[in-house]
């Protein structure tokens, strides 16, 4: 970075009508730097960037290459930033060419034809953006994806120091994303300034040096992606739950979405379900409980469990304990105050050795009545006694006391929704 | 096609109803030939010129194929003015009241769209479609009240050169250099803006200025020609149409190519009408004609330009 500031904006407001959909926003942005911007939708990025663009008037001050926006003329302007819009209408059956080489009208007299350094740089910009064989194309007759790559050509063969990109990659294919950012990337190694809007949260934080989130107009984030995309960032902007992992190739960060918790139903209106499991016998069955709404706590799972990791993904609180070890009487305790709280207990069968046989113990302690216990079809307690009969004989007892047994999820939801009462005979 | 061009106007100066030759030596072919279809003929290129460049220009602007010269309010503002004085001053100073009508149309549909400020075409557009069917609506009630004179109002609103004068021709050549060559000096400014005002703004136009100047050229090109005309349809909507589907939609060739082609059809057109017709309004055989030859084109091409 060389220090001077291609781009220096101090306390921007703008917008359409009355209201600012850009509010006091003030950042800068180093040459040879390629930047995200981010933000939910409707928070305000594209509005930024064309007020960048200078086609939407902004109060405050903001200056281009050390000099101020206001001094520029529109043909300087055109010479200093080039922009990709995310699309543009094709009312006219232009060729590529005709399109491309509009670019160079800032730098040529009305008066004046175009010279062959013109149409060279044109040529390159095309064969830039891979659609040197479109040249010679009607605009009408391309995909989303060709017109998009147009554009950004068109925005090249500007020759202008910074580049401005309103979700560039939107139309494009899973290659050509790559080339076009690859190419970006290139560009700012060399000395542009580029500056892209994305909603693709994993390719900004793929190219990206820095990224800027916006959310209501303001900037409540910016710096190096890993910084700025941490879950919580997320889940506070952008009301998404995702895990964030270091991509082993790139080192970069990565998101991955989960379903999100907040259903149409209202969570106070149903009880707090306990699920007991082990052995990943209860990933589908939080996946699906947490899906209706419900709030769920999770027994003791060992760190290394499928389970478990469930649990840490849908945010369900749980009691975690090293594998392959005894359960700490501290985890047992927490486990009897988790019970305590829970109004309904859901035993999901699962293997039960010795390792695991004090949580059994534990709910002989509870109301029988509140426990559901879910036994797939065609198995039966034995089938899950690693502890030479005693975990089968605590499940007996617990049906015979008033707990509930039910092989389908479905069966599950109706328990549920029923208050608790003595019934049925268990599997044997 | 500036010889094509030429040899038309030369062509249809003699011929006309009075069926002269090239050379004639009958008494008065002379003062029918220089002091009538002269005049008539020279006016009929420079009005269809002027609707045809106006028409491509406003086409770009407006980002839309469909947009005719007369799409501000124009025609019926014009045809306002005029009613009013075929009504209210029994036929005089027609072309006056038109021109000053069309000006005041335009006029109207700026400051209501730029009362904000910042004026997008769109709202033009609508703004101009809001006051074109309310003066239409006046002239609709001039014409309920207009007794005797109903006949005169509805063959202006059809468009002719039955008065035409040696001054119309000259008034409308005066109108057309300048206004015409103002749009062809802007020939990159239109096919930027036919992308959208902003783009035009990112590509290093003046987006703002560029729209003033070509809705200024385009008005008083347009407001010329109803003056002298009337409002002839078609001719506008049609010839940037068959340029473009010859040459493109580059509006560097596109503006002086229908200089020569809006010209060519218009004197055409008033030729057959004059001559075949009785002197028919023009502005029905620019419809008649135009309009089977248009759709031949669109069906022949399979795509809109």
């Amino acid at each position: 970075m060389t220090g001077r500031h291609s781009i220096n904006a101090v306390n921007l407001h703008a917008g359409y009508g009355t209201e600012d959909i850009v509010k006091s926003v003030s950042c800068s942005f180093a040459e040879g730097t390629f930047t995200g911007i981010i933000g939910p939708n409707g928070s305000g990025k594209t509005t930024l960037l064309r007020v960048f663009s200078r086609v939407i008037p902004s109060s405050g001050f903001l200056e281009l290459n050390g000099k101020a926006v206001i001094d520029y003329t529109p043909a300087e302007l055109g010479m200093a930033l080039g922009f990709v819009p995310q699309d543009e209408g094709r009312p006219f059956s232009y060729t590529v060419m005709q399109v491309v080489l509009m670019a160079r009208y800032a730098r040529t007299s009305r008066f004046a034809a175009l010279t062959p350094d013109d149409y060279t740089r044109c040529h390159r910009a095309l064969a830039e953006t891979g659609v040197t064989h479109l040249a010679d194309r009607s605009i009408r007759t391309l995909s989303g994806g060709e017109w998009q790559r147009v554009l950004i050509a068109r925005a090249l063969a500007q020759d202008t120091k910074l580049l401005l990109l309103d979700e560039p990659t939107s139309h494009l294919d899973l290659s050509h994303q790559s080339d076009v950012l690859c190419l970006m990337r290139r560009l700012a190694g060399s000395g542009s300034t580029i500056i892209g809007v994305f909603h693709d949260l994993n390719l900004a934080a793929l190219f990206c040096d820095r990224l800027i989130m916006i959310n209501d107009g303001k900037v409540v984030a910016d710096d190096t992606p890993a910084q700025v995309l941490t879950p919580e960032k997320i889940r506070e902007i952008y009301g998404a739950d995702v895990i964030t992992s270091v991509h082993p190739a790139t080192g970069r960060i990565f998101l991955m979405p989960l379903a999100t918790t907040t259903g149409s139903i209202t969570p106070d209106k149903l009880p707090n379900v306990l699920v007991i499991s082990g052995g990943g016998s209860g990933t589908d069955l939080l996946h699906f409980l947490s899906r209706k709404g419900y709030t769920l706590t999770a027994g003791i799972l060992a760190t290394t469990d499928t389970d478990y990791l469930t649990a840490k993904a849908l945010g369900i609180p749980c009691i975690a304990v090293l594998p392959f070890s005894q359960i700490p009487a501290h985890s047992l305790e927490k486990l009897r105050s988790m019970l305590s709280r829970a109004d309904r207990i859901i035993l999901s069968s699962h293997p039960v050795g010795s390792g695991n046989l004090p949580v059994l113990t534990v709910l002989r302690e509870t109301d029988p009545t509140r426990i559901i216990i879910h036994v797939p079809e065609g198995r039966n307690f034995p089938s899950y006694d690693f502890a030479k009969g005693s975990a089968a004989a605590v499940l007996i007892d617990l049906c015979a006391a008033g707990a509930q047994c039910t092989s389908s999820f479905n069966g599950i939801l109706e328990l549920l929704d029923t208050t608790p009462h003595k019934t049925q005979q268990p599997p044997e | 096609m500036t010889v094509a061009a030429v040899l038309t106007i030369v062509l249809c100066t003699f011929i006309g109803p009075a069926g002269f030759g090239f050379v004639s030596t009958a008494p008065g072919a002379a003062d029918i030939v220089g002091g009538i279809r002269l005049p008539r003929v020279l006016a009929a290129f420079f009005v269809g010129a002027s609707l045809a460049i106006a028409g491509a220009a406003m086409q770009a602007l407006f980002k839309n194929p469909m947009a005719d010269p007369y799409i501000l309010g124009t025609s019926s503002g014009g045809a306002l003015g005029a009613s009013l004085a075929i009504v209210f001053l029994g036929g005089f100073f027609v072309p006056i009241f038109a021109w000053i009508g069309a000006v005041v149309a335009i006029l109207i549909v700026w400051s209501i769209a730029g009362r904000r400020g910042v004026i997008s075409v769109e709202t033009l557009l609508l703004t101009g479609i809001a006051v074109s069917f309310f003066f239409s609506a006046i002239v609709s009630f001039l014409i309920a009240i207009a007794g005797q004179n109903v006949h005169q109002i509805i063959f202006w609103l059809m468009g002719g050169f039955w008065n035409t004068s040696p001054s119309d021709a000259i008034l409308s050549a005066c109108i057309l250099v300048p206004a015409g060559a103002l749009l062809f000096f802007m020939g990159r400014d239109l096919n930027a803006l036919s992308l959208g005002e902003e783009t035009a703004a990112h590509l290093g136009i003046d987006a703002t200025r560029a729209r003033w100047a070509v809705l200024g050229g385009s008005t008083l090109l347009v407001a010329g020609a109803v003056s002298i005309a009337g409002s002839i349809g078609f001719i506008g909507l049609v010839t940037p149409h068959i340029v473009r589907m010859l040459l493109g939609p580059d509006n560097r060739v596109v503006i002086p190519v229908c200089i020569l082609a809006g010209g060519i059809l218009l004197v055409i057109s008033d030729t057959l009408a004059r001559t075949f017709f009785s002197d028919l309004p023009v502005g029905i055989i620019t419809a008649f004609i135009g309009a089977p030859f248009f759709i031949w084109l669109i069906h022949q091409r399979g795509m809109a330009t």
